[in-house]
């Protein structure tokens, strides 16, 4: 008898708990302790009661002194509530040396685990061991985790920045969770404690429905997030503790867009992209007065100067550039006046600080030498095309732009006069995954170069944003975008999401190629998409596979690399 | 004036020089054996046997994408010039003249098909990418068969559409004659192949010149046939450079292997009988 003939139950969100340990007990105990005993549990749905999403979507860790929680610059699923204890975060970028942290090398596939592919690869696309899904149920098999315990030394002579201590009541880690970016702060326990690990697809839902735990968590945002934001931006770096206090107690938040933006790019895809410009949201216009520097928080920003009857997009900002300083600059060192330069509008969903010109002049420009300032600015318009080396044209910046294509981290680009069409990357690819290949060559042309239809590894994930188990996530050290086959639900919404058509749904089958069914004799399917061969010692096998060097992976924030490629 | 030079154009010098390297190292190797024991046939033989060997190893690197043994572009760059290099030592090795026997002519004339297939593949792996991006849209040759099906099936609902609306009955009597042919297979495969566009202006020409003969409504379907031919040329030029992208190895590979096999045992009948 086949294996298919046992049919498996369909997927459901809470298959595969956050904490396999957690129980009632420990529920009641956390519904006791504020803010958790001030939420109303009425407010939540029978199928997501408050008491489950404790029971599923958290867990409790104990940690012993000094003992790190969270590394700066891994990737967060989760945030953290302290129960007892205290902990500390390290303020600053590189706070503790990265030695002292013990980070683990990125896990890859041993070598006889690389020789076994050679023949233990399934003859059927998408076979997967029914096993490991009962197994998953039965609670034995969970995701992976790094549960090596570093603890920090002499900490006083690690430490190269201030610290800040977060007692019992308080949350941490929520904003690399909640907006899919690096943890900013090493944390490690100033005392022996306990906390509340809560995966975000639960704190979303806390935020959601809570009021209390979403003002809570908000008011941390401001408090905390706003100074390291400020710490880590070049020319506030030399400000005193207090001087930063000062001017962010000056600084304003705005947000423009939306924050599920993909929905509405889909939507207006097909608009001409003079007038899609025109419906985003406008941050500071171009020969208006400078009253701001504008620092890009999360999202991305698109940077134009008027250009006959249209505007040309110069290029694009996302988190920690910044916008008007060279005006700013400029009217505090001359005795003209510039006005901005350049428009700033939303692409997507953008949050940014702004810092009002007063407080730039006051604390911030006082403190650099004349030989940093900017060039005095001259008005030019740069004709299209002008290109230096190391630059990006104008038509490719508009192409990245308006197709969204800044978003990736990895994205892949063909280069259609080198390539010749053999499929080798295909079949590499398919060898490394299921038989099944993880990308289409095809895509949005430019010229010679392509975009290949494969997961970008986006800065903003949005693809992350519904799923209901966390089973699309980042990898905690890479920043990979990558999919938990085990606890992933086949709802689609995370291909739904992707702005891109990056994901796929597949059906699965068993070892005899017969597909896997549910009860109701339904295909069951899984999401699948690159996943920057993460496991593979030789690293994305698609470019290793190219022949002709036609291929390759680009961060679209590192423009000088890119533009290097595309001149090389 | 170095610093001016592109990733590719310094690659090729550096590849270059170590090819002229390379054939220097054999000749002076030559020229000491040749002084010496005076087993240069030897020499030049095994070199060739080993240097043909490695060169068919690019094909089982291309079977592991996963093992760590460098990236295919590397390997592709070290069979390109490794290749130049084994056509150098062939002539060493023959004096560049043919040889006697049967089987070594044979030979001969194996190992000149596969450098030959290769320096064939070299080319059209430089021109062809270019020139299927300039020609029209960039498919996938799998779908191809099915995209013409669909463009066959679209141009008939036109051929109906016309003849339903206009009465008139000029763009239904091409189709039969000439359009149905023309969109129900592959055609112009040699012309595609050296990039010419004749017969696809030859078509539209003709094409153009029944506008006299028809009323004007009917000139808006003959616009949009006309878009169709164009379309249609575009999958056959796809189908036929891709199509030969692809399965020149097929000639390629299994040749080499025939050279290794008939290699080995004109080395092994050379060792015995000398």
């Amino acid at each position: 008898m086949s294996e298919a003939l046992a049919t498996i139950s369909r997927p459901q969100r809470w298959d595969v708990p956050f904490e396999s340990e957690m129980g009632a007990e420990a529920v009641a105990r956390i519904l006791s302790i504020p803010p958790f005993s001030q939420i109303d549990a009425s407010r939540f749905p029978a199928s997501t009661s408050l008491p489950d999403i404790l029971l599923n979507d958290t867990g409790l860790r104990s940690f012993k002194k000094n003992q790190v929680i969270v590394r700066e610059g891994d990737y967060g699923n989760s945030a953290f509530f302290i129960i007892t204890g205290s902990v500390r975060a390290a303020l600053g970028k590189d706070a503790i040396p990265a030695e002292v942290l013990g980070r683990r090398q990125p896990e890859k596939k041993d070598f006889l685990s690389t020789l076994r592919q050679l023949w233990g690869n399934a003859r059927y696309p998408e076979v997967r061991s029914l096993r490991r899904y009962k197994d998953a149920k039965a609670g034995t098999e969970h995701e992976k985790v790094d549960t090596t315990a570093i603890f920090l030394h002499d900490i006083p002579s690690v430490l190269k920045g201030g610290t800040a201590v977060l007692t019992a009541g308080m949350f941490f880690g929520e904003i690399a969770a909640l907006s899919r970016t690096p943890r900013t702060a090493t944390i490690f326990a100033e005392e022996d404690c306990e906390l509340l690990e809560i995966r975000w697809q639960g704190l979303r839902e806390l935020r959601l429905r809570a009021p209390e735990i979403k003002q809570f968590i908000d008011t941390n945002y401001r408090k905390y997030s706003l100074e390291n934001h400020l710490r880590e931006t070049k020319y506030f770096k030399d400000l005193s503790p207090a001087e930063l206090k000062e001017v962010a107690n000056q600084t304003r938040f705005e947000t423009y867009g939306s924050f599920d933006w993909h929905s509405n790019y889909k939507k207006n895809r097909d608009v001409a992209p003079e007038e899609r410009i025109k419906e985003e949201p406008l941050i500071a216009e171009e020969g208006q007065y400078a009253n701001g520097l504008v620092l890009i928080r999360a999202g991305f920003a698109r940077m134009s100067q008027k250009y006959n009857q249209g505007e040309r997009t110069a290029s694009y900002l996302s988190r920690g550039q910044m916008f008007g300083f060279d005006e700013i600059a400029h009217n505090w060192n001359s005795k003209d006046s510039a006005p901005l330069q350049y428009t700033l509008r939303a692409l997507g969903y953008v949050d940014v600080l702004v810092v009002p010109t007063s407080v730039v002049e006051q604390y911030i420009l006082p403190k650099i030498p004349q030989s940093e300032f900017p060039p005095p600015i001259v008005a030019q318009i740069k004709q299209i095309n002008d290109r230096r080396d190391g630059e990006l044209s104008t038509d490719v910046v508009e192409f990245l732009v308006d197709n969204r294509f800044i978003n990736g981290r990895a994205t892949m680009v063909m280069d259609l006069d080198r390539c010749t069409r053999c499929d080798d990357c295909i079949r590499a690819c398919a060898s490394a995954h299921d038989n099944n290949p993880r990308f289409v060559r095809h895509g949005h042309q430019i010229g010679r170069y392509m975009i290949a239809n494969a997961c970008m590894h986006c800065l903003d994930p949005v693809c992350m944003i519904g799923c209901p188990t966390g089973a699309i996530h980042r990898n905690a050290l890479g920043g990979q975008v990558v999919i938990n086959d085990t606890t992933c639900i086949g709802c689609s919404t995370c291909a739904n999401s992707c702005p891109y058509n990056n994901i796929q749904m597949v059906e699965i089958r068993n070892e005899f190629g017969e597909h896997i069914l549910d009860q109701e004799s339904r295909p069951v399917t899984k999401a699948a998409k690159c996943d920057l061969c993460v496991e593979q010692v030789t690293g994305p096998a698609c470019i290793n596979a190219c022949p002709h060097d036609a291929l390759t992976r680009v961060d679209m924030q590192d423009t000088q690399t890119f533009a290097k490629w595309l001149q090389r | 004036m170095a610093s001016t030079l592109t990733f590719f154009s310094k690659r090729r010098l550096i590849n270059f020089g170590l090819l002229l390297s390379a054939v220097a190292a054999f000749w002076v190797l030559q020229e000491i054996y040749a002084n010496g024991i005076h087993a240069t046939a030897i020499l030049s033989g095994a070199t060739l046997f080993g240097t043909c060997l490695v060169l068919a190893l690019f094909n089982a690197r291309k079977k592991l994408p996963f093992i760590p043994l460098l990236k295919a572009s590397t390997w592709t760059q070290f069979h390109i010039y490794a290749g130049w290099f084994a056509v150098v030592v062939f002539f060493f090795h023959t004096g560049l003249r043919l040889p006697d026997g049967r089987f070594e002519i044979a030979l001969y004339i194996v190992f000149l098909a596969v450098a030959l297939s290769g320096v064939l593949g070299l080319i059209i792996s430089r021109i062809y990418p270019s020139r299927l991006r300039l020609y029209g849209e960039n498919l996938i040759y799998e779908r191809i068969p099915g995209l013409r099906q669909q463009l066959q099936t679209d141009v008939e609902k036109i051929i109906w559409k016309s003849v339903n609306e206009t009465k008139s009955f000029t763009l239904a009597r091409m189709y039969e004659s000439k359009l149905k042919d023309y969109f129900s297979t592959k055609k112009n495969t040699l012309l595609h192949l050296v990039g010419s566009e004749e017969a696809v202006n030859d078509l539209t020409e003709e094409l153009n010149q029944l506008q006299r003969y028809m009323v004007a409504s009917e000139r808006v379907f003959l616009a949009e046939i006309i878009e169709c031919v164009k379309a249609k040329d575009n999958l056959d030029m796809q189908a036929t450079c891709q199509g030969v992208l692809k399965y020149w190895l097929f000639i390629h590979i299994p040749l080499t292997f025939s050279l290794l096999l008939m290699g080995l045992l004109h080395g092994l009948m050379a060792l015995a009988f000398n």
